[in-house]
């Protein structure tokens, strides 16, 4: 079945491709468009070059101005209101952009009043994320006011889950997997770098000089209307890369290693057509694609990992 | 198109029968990928069997991060890791199809959907930042000592484990 597809949507794309080969090349001389598609290709593959170099390390030494530029923009407390380095954004400068989104998912969906759940998630949360890359980050833990199944991750450490997400939970160890997978998102920058590339592009030559780089242009404009960036997807690669660095950091935490697949199981058992996961089922991909991709890096390697606790006793059951 | 419908109308009518047959004995699941049954809940247990991405399979019963299950080529224990809990994706599809030749469709969904409010993309488009409940939510934040107090509490322990990795292809 899917071999008989393959071939003809194949050779169908290699038609596509020649026809705007053709189409590119006949308009190539006349039209300008065609060189400012060109362009915008070759911005774009610099902008992504330029995110993954900076990512991957510290360590990689850039050119000398730009780290001081960047140095001088961590200091000023003051402008770092008004501006924002986009190209290497300092982690004081990923709080806020984290803060501005997270307050406008909070708009949508309030947090449930009950002190003691949010203390409960927060404590478990702030275990968790003590196993990740970025202990130092201020984590921070919120069940907002919906019956939707979904979880939200915004740089700098903003984590949110619905109530109804969390209603679904039978213990810590799977509370400690959700909270894993949306800590990996921010450890990892992955909805930041979303919004590096696409605000790079927008400033078009970001790349050319840091002092381009600092947009004065306001974060709210970054991330668009509402909280509609919480609703916007990312890479797939992304999200499985989550569920590996939750499942793990779940697992040095000293919890059961399968909660976060105990509730996979359970998302994927959950009616497609159900309005509390179509958001979940938009944005993600399906829980059977991603307990299959989990199963495979997994293999033997929880063998030996036989102690890890579930706590279900402690679990704090919703009012 | 005919000889599908005459299928679909074959397999409705089945569908009784499997019930009935099926009552409530074990769990229904399938598997993720390839793997081996063993006759033991180990890893250096005998092979006893095998089965293949998207098969069937019967939860017998659970030990540790084992299963015991039957599969067309036998039975035997298998990590929970290579299994899905509930049908195959493929027969979700099917019943679906079953269900609406049957006009059974749309029963019980209803039920699960009214009185949502669901976080739709038109909602959180519309939504404005509320300083307050950011506020709120700091309030919360916990230090690290915090944490791991909270970690001891419960006899957690943090343990040595490497990140896990991408697999690519899928074999193993």
């Amino acid at each position: 079945m899917s071999a008989n597809q393959t071939s003809p949507s194949k050779s169908s794309t290699q038609q596509f491709r020649l026809i705007s080969i053709v189409v590119a090349g006949m308009l190539g001389f006349t039209s300008s468009q065609s060189v400012a598609f060109d362009f915008k290709g070759a911005l774009k593959d610099a902008v992504e070059k330029e995110i993954s170099q900076q990512s991957e390390g510290s360590t990689a030494p850039t050119n000398a101005v730009s780290t001081t530029e960047s140095a001088k923009s961590n200091n000023s407390t003051a402008s770092s209101e008004a501006t924002f380095n986009w190209k290497n954004p300092s982690t004081a400068e990923e709080i806020t952009l984290g803060r501005e989104i997270a307050g406008n998912l909070l708009g949508a969906a309030p947090l449930v009043k009950d002190a003691a759940l949010q203390k409960y998630v927060n404590s478990v949360g702030r275990w968790v994320a003590s196993q990740s890359e970025r202990p130092e980050l201020p984590w921070r833990f919120g069940v907002i006011e919906s019956e939707d199944l979904n979880a939200f991750a915004a740089p700098g450490g903003y984590i949110m889950l619905t109530k109804g997400l969390y209603r679904k939970l039978q213990n810590e160890a799977q509370l400690a997997g959700v909270l894993g997978h949306e800590i990996a998102h921010v450890v990892k920058k992955h909805q930041l770098k979303v919004l590096q590339k696409q605000q790079l592009l927008n400033i078009g030559a970001g790349l050319l000089s840091d002092k381009y780089a600092k947009d004065n242009a306001i974060i709210s404009k970054a991330i668009g209307s509402g909280a509609e960036i919480s609703a916007r997807s990312l890479d797939k690669s992304a999200e499985y890369e989550a569920d590996r660095l939750g499942l793990s950091y779940a697992t040095r935490a000293g919890y059961e290693p399968y909660g976060l697949t105990d509730v996979l199981q359970t998302l994927g058992q959950s009616n497609t057509s159900d309005a509390s996961v179509a958001l979940l089922f938009k944005t993600h991909p399906h829980p059977d694609e991603r307990l299959s991709a989990l199963s495979e890096s997994v293999g033997g390697q929880l063998d030996k990992m036989t102690n890890g606790k579930t706590l279900e006793k402690r679990f704090y059951l919703l009012k | 198109m005919k000889h599908y419908l005459k299928q679909v109308l074959i397999a409705g009518s089945l569908i009784p029968i499997l019930y009935v047959g099926m009552s409530s004995a074990a769990e229904k699941a399938s598997a993720l990928k390839n793997d081996s049954l063993r006759t033991e809940p180990y890893a250096d247990a005998k092979i006893s069997g095998s089965f293949v991405r998207g098969e069937s399979l019967e939860i017998i019963k659970k030990q540790g991060a084992w299963l015991q299950v039957k599969a067309k080529k036998g039975s035997g224990w298998v990590r929970l890791l290579s299994i899905k809990r509930g049908v195959t994706a493929s027969s979700n599809q099917a019943a679906g199809v079953l269900a609406v030749a049957s006009g059974r469709a749309g029963t019980g969904q209803v039920v699960s959907t009214t009185g949502v409010r669901g976080l739709s993309e038109q909602e959180l488009k519309a939504a404005k930042f509320n300083e307050e409940e950011v506020k709120t939510l700091e309030s919360y934040t916990l230090s690290a000592e915090k944490g791991r107090a909270f970690a001891k509490a419960g006899n957690l322990n943090s343990v040595a484990f490497k990140n896990l990795k991408e697999v690519k292809g899928g074999a193993q």
